[in-house]
């Protein structure tokens, strides 16, 4: 089934123009492999990347130096076969890989490794399981999983987060988000996210700032979590 | 002849200039789409921050994997403009970011698509670009400026607002609505 909550369209562009976090592409990606709408959103940012190169005026460049550049990419196509075959065999092989129910989405697997068995879940509080990927740039990047039926502390947040819905489901005050949903959530939101009932939910989230808890438990767990 | 019409023969040209390499491997239209196109490769990675000889080892290689995968090009899907900034921009962050690699196989043509993907999938017309490039130049200056930080500086929400004074909600709802009024130019629509 197709994801209902989606990237907003100012992260897609991001996105598309490579200004995301490693983090936040991270987490972005994972949304939009499983997200038709969000590819073909993010195809069309990439027009707009691709129209915007093609508009640049480049300014004139020093001749010699260019006509060296020049004769260094003729001999170059000299030297390099067109792949045709071989690339065309490794799509073919990539496409016929069965999918793992083991392997963790691709984007996340440089940070949390391949397999969804092998992780090693920290306990955070009762029905609180977390791991953090070891830092990278200045933003955040973790794994959660929270018990089913559980309420989260109600907390806002003083920057950017997106949440990518991996297994499982929450409800909150913007609505029903499960499997395969994106919550791309800013400063103006507060919010006290309540899991379903069932299976655990397990979710990806990327943050540029500390998270904000407001109420006096979660003061108490804050340091503990260490968000 | 309008600008619009020396855009569309350009968007012909060009593209006809890469269905000669993909199809017959023809060098000398090859090096028209390299005489033209490297410079703007590398004066866009030069934005991004790249120093210099690091855009222009970083361009020739872009060029070259155009030159590689050529037969994998299809003119209906995909511009060969798109097709390099995405190239390059990949470039950039494999290279000059060190991150790790976010989307696997990105670097092709156009996106392998998934069974699904075929309804949403719009052809890149001439007419299509175009459309999109005179779009580009109506926009409203506070969105031409966001959108050019955010493709050729890629610089984030949270910066562009620290930069510009302006609050962080403000630049979302800005570039949602250009992304909004040039997503028109590239779906076709009127």
């Amino acid at each position: 089934m197709s994801p209902r909550h989606h990237l907003d369209q100012a992260t897609v562009i991001s996105f598309a123009a490579g200004a995301l976090s490693p983090e936040m592409a991270a987490v972005a990606a994972t949304h939009i492999e499983v997200c038709p709408l969000c590819r073909e959103r993010l195809a069309d940012a990439e027009r707009i990347g691709g129209a915007l190169l093609g508009e640049q005026q480049p300014a004139a460049t020093d001749a010699a130096r260019s006509a060296y550049l020049r004769g260094m990419m003729q001999e170059l196509l000299a030297a390099e076969p067109q792949m045709q075959t071989r690339v065309l065999a490794a799509r073919a092989e990539a496409a016929a890989k069965p999918v793992d129910p083991d392997a963790l989405p691709r984007p996340l697997q440089p940070y949390f490794g391949a397999s969804w068995r092998a992780l090693r879940w920290r306990w955070m509080a009762p029905g609180v399981h977390m791991i953090r990927a070891a830092p990278r740039s200045g933003d955040t990047l973790i794994l959660l999983k929270i018990a089913p039926g559980k309420s989260m502390p109600v907390h806002s947040h003083q920057g950017t987060e997106l949440t990518q819905i991996l297994q499982g489901a929450y409800d909150d005050a913007l609505g029903h988000f499960a499997t395969g949903d994106m919550a791309d959530l800013d400063n103006q939101t507060e919010h006290q996210p309540v899991t379903a009932p069932g299976v655990p939910c397990v979710c990806v989230a990327a943050l540029d700032a500390p998270l904000r808890f407001p109420g006096w438990l979660a003061r108490k767990l804050q340091p503990l979590v260490g968000l | 002849m309008s600008s619009s019409e020396t855009q569309a023969r350009d968007a012909h040209y060009w593209s006809a200039q890469m269905e000669a390499v993909s199809q017959l491997r023809d060098r000398d239209c090859f090096m028209r789409i390299y005489d033209h196109f490297a410079p703007r490769v590398r004066l866009y990675l030069q934005g991004l921050g790249a120093p210099e000889a690091v855009a222009e080892e970083l361009a020739q290689e872009a060029l070259l994997r155009v030159w590689q995968r050529a037969s994998l090009y299809d003119a209906t899907r995909s511009g060969l403009s798109t097709w390099l900034f995405r190239i390059a921009r990949n470039l950039h962050i494999d290279r000059v970011r060190r991150e790790p690699r976010w989307v696997p196989m990105d670097d092709e043509p156009w996106e392998p698509d998934g069974d699904d993907a075929g309804e949403f999938s719009s052809a890149e017309s001439h007419v299509a670009q175009v459309d999109l490039r005179n779009r580009i130049e109506r926009l409203p200056a506070i969105q031409a400026r966001l959108i050019r930080m955010s493709y050729f500086e890629a610089k984030s929400h949270q910066e562009i607002a620290e930069e510009l004074g302006m609050p962080l909600g403000t630049v979302k709802s800005s570039l949602r609505r250009a992304f909004q009024r040039l997503q028109l130019g590239v779906r076709g629509q009127a």
